[in-house]
């Protein structure tokens, strides 16, 4: 993927105006059938929410709903303060769904000019993403022939062809290497300190790699909104990696996984006492790092 | 902020279902022109009984294209992705329509062509018979089985989760689309000859009726939740 910065920018901006999304008591579903229930929250700071939930548990509805897909039973979601299906506010937004959504019987470039003339993209901006997703060697192949990943990467691409204020991201690196997966967090990353991005995904490393709130969906209902750093698991486990394991005593309350000697403390405060404690042992500690992930428990 | 207004996406739909649906395009425009050679070769009797009545059943076989392209863009998240982006689900159940109507009109068109120069060439007359069954019953029929059959599929597809089997519109779009044309030829065949224009007029009728009423109630059958891959 480029790294070119004067790749990183489109041609035009949509708004010059900062657009916060609002849930107001969202009811949503499929043919009367509810899936989500009284969804409420305000977003206006720049960073990448994470949004979790077992499967089921109505993420895609969630974001079918904030891109004005679905319309809420009852409820309604704003965007700069209007409500989503007014198209001065879907301009506000880009959307990502977890299918490709790759139209048939296009070449690589013709699909981007399609998303581009959709999106009122500048055309020009179509080259631009072909070098930033490295996608310039494909772009005269028909999306047919391409393999799973490569469709993705188009899909992706599309989102980059135009700055908007909001991006909804269902689950943008399924089906990715992992190399492509980092380029892409770091993408999105680097988006999200000008921008709100609403990102999905099953991968509890890279959710919290990346995002700086959580929106945790169970059941349809929004069972947790906060920053990422206020989540406390229900056990903290620290992984210890040593050059030399010091006394024979010394790891004797660690259970050993891999390469790593296992221990669970009541939180991160009680680190660098445990340090000091193995140090005093003999331990020549290589590596220590938390090996649980409170955003595990959203599942549970 | 103002808007910019939605782009048009009917030449692109068009585009799409010529190259997905171009086998089935070139079978029955093949087909056709056989057909309409074979035919044009004879006397006019035949030429003005027999031709019309194959036309708009050769020519709906060509239009499984718009069918394709529906189903693919529905499983694959394309109509999600454009109605998130403003475009409404009218305007893609219409253009899916109109390509269906472009490629019939290739088809008849092409073949009529063909037919009516090879005629011309040989010296030979065309009947007003023909005339009067091209435009009273084979063009009509053509567009209005085409447009019968493409809402049809597409209520059908929106209704289904889409395979490419038997048992889904792809793989009976042909059959839907040759059955008022198929019905109406052995309806007229049936018939006397002073009552056969009547026959076939009345079976443009029904379909253009049962064509109107399902887009009339394009709103009612087809909400976007419809349109919507699974979750």
């Amino acid at each position: 993927m480029s790294s070119d910065p004067l790749l990183s920018r489109p041609s035009s901006v949509r708004s010059a105006t900062r657009a916060g999304i609002s849930c107001r008591g969202v009811s949503a579903g499929y043919l009367g059938s509810r899936v989500l229930e009284d969804i409420s929250f305000d977003i206006d700071e720049p960073a990448v929410y994470v949004v979790l939930g077992p499967n089921g548990a109505g993420k895609t509805t969630l974001f079918r709903t904030l891109a004005g897909i679905l319309r809420p039973y009852e409820g309604e979601v704003l965007v700069g303060g209007e409500r989503i299906d007014v198209q001065a506010s879907r301009d506000h937004l880009h959307y990502l769904s977890h299918m490709d959504g790759i139209p048939d019987g296009l070449t690589v470039r013709e699909a981007l000019r399609f998303y581009a003339r959709v999106e009122r993209a500048e055309l020009d901006d179509v080259d631009r993403v072909l070098r930033l997703l490295d996608i310039e060697p494909m772009a005269g192949r028909y999306l047919a022939q391409l393999s799973a990943g490569q469709r993705k990467r188009v899909s992706i691409a599309r989102v980059f062809l135009h700055e908007r204020e909001i991006y909804l991201l269902d689950e943008p690196t399924a089906n990715l290497d992992p190399k492509l997966s980092r380029e892409i967090r770091e993408l999105i990353l680097s988006l999200s300190h000008e921008k709100i991005v609403l990102y999905s995904s099953h991968n509890l490393f890279e959710a919290r790699e990346i995002g700086r709130y959580v929106i945790a969906i169970k059941g349809g209902r929004l069972a947790l909104f906060d920053r990422i750093e206020n989540l406390r698991g229900e056990h903290y486990v620290i992984g210890i990696r040593v050059l030399d394991p010091g006394t024979p005593a010394a790891l004797s309350d660690f259970t050993r996984q891999g390469d790593y000697y296992l221990r669970e403390l009541p939180g991160p405060e009680s680190v660098p006492g445990l340090l000091r404690e193995l140090d005093a042992q003999g331990v020549r500690v290589r590596e220590a790092r938390e090996m649980s992930n409170p955003l595990e428990d959203l599942f549970a | 902020m103002a808007s910019e207004p939605l782009p048009s996406l009917l030449r692109t739909t068009i585009r799409r279902s010529f190259i997905v649906g171009r086998v089935n395009l070139v079978v029955a425009t093949g087909a056709s022109l056989v057909w309409g050679t074979l035919l044009s070769l004879t006397s006019g009797g035949a030429f003005a009984s027999l031709f019309p009545l194959l036309l708009p059943v050769l020519g709906t076989i060509g239009t499984a294209g718009p069918m394709l392209v529906f189903t693919n863009d529905r499983t694959k998240g394309v109509f999600e992705y454009l109605i998130a982006y403003g475009v409404p689900t009218h305007r893609i159940f219409v253009n899916v329509l109109a390509a269906a109507l472009t490629m019939v009109g290739v088809v008849d068109g092409l073949t009529l062509a063909v037919a009516l120069s090879l005629r011309a060439a040989l010296g030979l007359a065309v009947p007003l018979a023909f005339t009067e069954a091209l435009l009273g019953y084979s063009l009509p029929m053509s567009f209005g089985a085409t447009a019968l059959t493409t809402a049809a599929g597409m209520y059908w597809t929106s209704l289904s989760s889409p395979r490419t089997g038997m048992n889904s519109p792809l793989g009976l779009l042909p059959m839907l689309g040759i059955a008022p044309g198929g019905l109406a030829l052995v309806a007229a065949e049936g018939a006397g000859p002073g009552v056969r224009i009547y026959v076939l007029i009345g079976a443009v009728a029904v379909v253009v009726v049962l064509a109107t009423v399902l887009l009339l109630l394009e709103s009612r059958l087809m909400p976007r939740e419809r349109l919507l891959s699974p979750a």
